[in-house]
């Protein structure tokens, strides 16, 4: 579902975002992807958007390559690519119908469509009760589950979380996850960058381990800091070593 | 589309101050280019048909004998930049000049009489350039009076309207480059304001051109507007001019007013500057706003 094969990024600036960063993540998996600020999680994220391009290798995303993908065809590779944020980013004038209607409104779908789907994928994240509530009446935790039914009611083939649970106490960020895991079992491909060692350790999922720009561990069912790992019995670097013998 | 025009509308609302003074300029440029053109087409108007009518005219003293005038008459004919000459008598001029004076004034001037009015030859010349050389050929000649031609006046009436057609044109040159800027910095705020709904619009997939056509309307309905309002001045003009004149089928301004297709021209070319005017505008801010 997601391809990045030898991709090197560098910015205008000089500085090396990702080195040489291979990986592959198959249709309906769920993976983190983990290290410190400016280990290159952001870089990842946007070149999965297609918001930059690399300066080498190939990326493909739901089967495109993104090398060659036109200008033009941005717009319908993001339709299969649903976006979560750590600040929500929900529209404040409008209310958490019209918020998740919005993502649906434009790209064109007809109305009888919108009336459907949207109170389905509120059911699904539980806030049925508050579609006529206003973004700011609502708490943190809320307000990222109208974020995750905005970014899945269109079905996307695969949904991405940049630090989903950054602004959240421990038990609703639980809450928040084990949403994103149903939504991964119904077939969706999910990638969560994150801080948080909480919900790793908990989910025991595949865990894709970034620094300075290169993958340092790319580990099933790993858990946030391999060094207090003891089920492991591997370094980070043998695992390296093993998941590019694995992967190349 | 419905999407589109909501939005429109409800951004032009929004920043409805600046909307306005946007769609003041470019009704002020508009207007003045409309009178530009206005003025034009007028005074071409005027001159034609002085330019194809007669060119030159031979006062005959009312004393001078027919010989006299025959021999003048002959010299014109003779000439080979003249067309055609037609010889008027002192009981036409008379007729001619009571007309005119009760047009102008209201009664006949009781001063005149058909005897006291000066004969004449009236000319139309294949270069009205040639008038000139007419006046100082024939002034001297026994029995004649005078030499009047017209293409002075009309010279010098085109040039006055040249420099206020060129000064309105600059002024307005220069407002239509300020519309475009006003038309610019309305469409940037409504971008800037929508970020948040933009940057959202952009995550979930919608098209760039979804996304630009509310902005593209929004200044397409500006300068639209604009032009609208530019239309009325000139046709508000155009009913002043026809009330001034009031029939008054001698007066210069009577010959200045404009045929239906002329005023349609100039109206579609104001439509046409102001829809242009808003699209580039909004073209050029979307361009520069949106495109990552």
């Amino acid at each position: 579902m997601i391809t990045l094969e030898s991709v090197t990024k560098t910015y205008k600036t000089g500085t090396v975002a990702l080195k040489d960063v291979s990986m592959d993540i198959s249709k309906g998996e769920f993976v983190f992807l983990v290290g410190a600020s400016g280990a290159g999680k952001s870089t990842l994220m946007a070149l999965i958007l297609r918001e930059e391009l690399p300066d080498d290798g190939r990326i493909w995303v739901a089967g495109r390559n993104l090398a060659n993908l036109p200008r033009w065809r941005v717009p319908y590779l993001r339709r299969n690519i649903g976006c979560v944020f750590q600040d929500f980013r929900l529209l404040p004038t409008k209310t958490v119908f019209e918020n998740v209607a919005f993502a649906l409104q434009v790209i064109g779908r007809p109305h009888h469509q919108i009336e459907k789907q949207v109170p389905q994928v509120l059911d699904l994240v539980g806030l049925a009760s508050k579609a006529k509530n206003m973004p700011d009446e609502l708490s943190g935790g809320e307000q990222q589950r109208v974020a995750i039914a905005r970014a899945f009611v269109n079905r996307p083939l695969i949904l991405i979380a940049d630090e989903p649970t950054g602004n959240l106490d421990p038990s609703t960020s639980k809450d928040i996850v084990q949403l994103l895991d149903r939504i991964n079992k119904s077939g969706t491909t999910v990638v969560v960058a994150t801080h948080d060692a909480n919900i790793v350790d908990t989910m025991r999922k595949r865990v894709i381990e970034l620094d300075n720009g290169e993958v340092v561990r790319d580990q099933n069912r790993g858990v946030y800091d391999v060094d207090i790992d003891d089920s492991s019995g591997m370094s980070a670097r043998d695992l390296v070593a093993h998941s590019r013998g694995r992967r190349g | 589309m419905s999407f589109a025009t909501k939005e429109a509308g409800s951004n032009l609302w929004r920043n409805r101050l600046m909307t306005i003074a946007a769609i003041l300029t470019v009704a002020i440029s508009l207007s003045l280019v409309g009178a530009a053109l206005f003025l034009r087409q007028g005074v071409s108007n005027a001159t034609t048909e002085w330019r194809h009518g007669v060119n030159v005219i031979v006062w005959f003293h009312p004393s001078s004998s027919r010989t006299e005038q025959s021999a003048v008459g002959d010299e014109l004919t003779q000439l080979t930049y003249v067309k055609s000459c037609t010889y008027r008598t002192q009981t036409y001029n008379y007729d001619q000049g009571k007309r005119f004076f009760q047009s102008l004034l209201g009664s006949a001037s009781g001063a005149m009489t058909p005897a006291d009015t000066p004969a004449s030859d009236q000319c139309v010349l294949k270069d009205p350039n040639e008038a000139a050389a007419i006046s100082a050929r024939f002034t001297n000649m026994p029995g004649v009076l005078n030499v009047s031609y017209p293409s002075k006046a009309i010279h010098n009436m085109e040039n006055v309207t040249h420099i206020a057609q060129l000064s309105f044109l600059i002024v307005a040159l220069i407002l239509l480059v300020s519309a475009l800027a006003l038309i610019i910095n309305t469409i940037r705020l409504a971008i800037f304001s929508r970020r948040k709904e933009v940057s959202v619009m952009k995550l979930v997939g919608a098209t760039n051109w979804f996304i630009r056509v509310p902005f593209m309307l929004e200044g397409l309905v500006q300068g639209l507007i604009g032009a609208l309002v530019a239309i009325m001045v000139v046709l508000i003009l155009n009913w002043q001019l026809d009330a001034a004149s009031a029939g008054n089928t001698l007066s210069t301004l009577y010959k200045m007013r404009l045929a239906g297709g002329e005023l349609a021209v100039i109206l579609v070319a104001i439509l046409l500057i102001g829809i242009v005017i808003g699209a580039l505008g909004s073209a050029f801010a979307v361009r520069r706003f949106l495109d990552t």
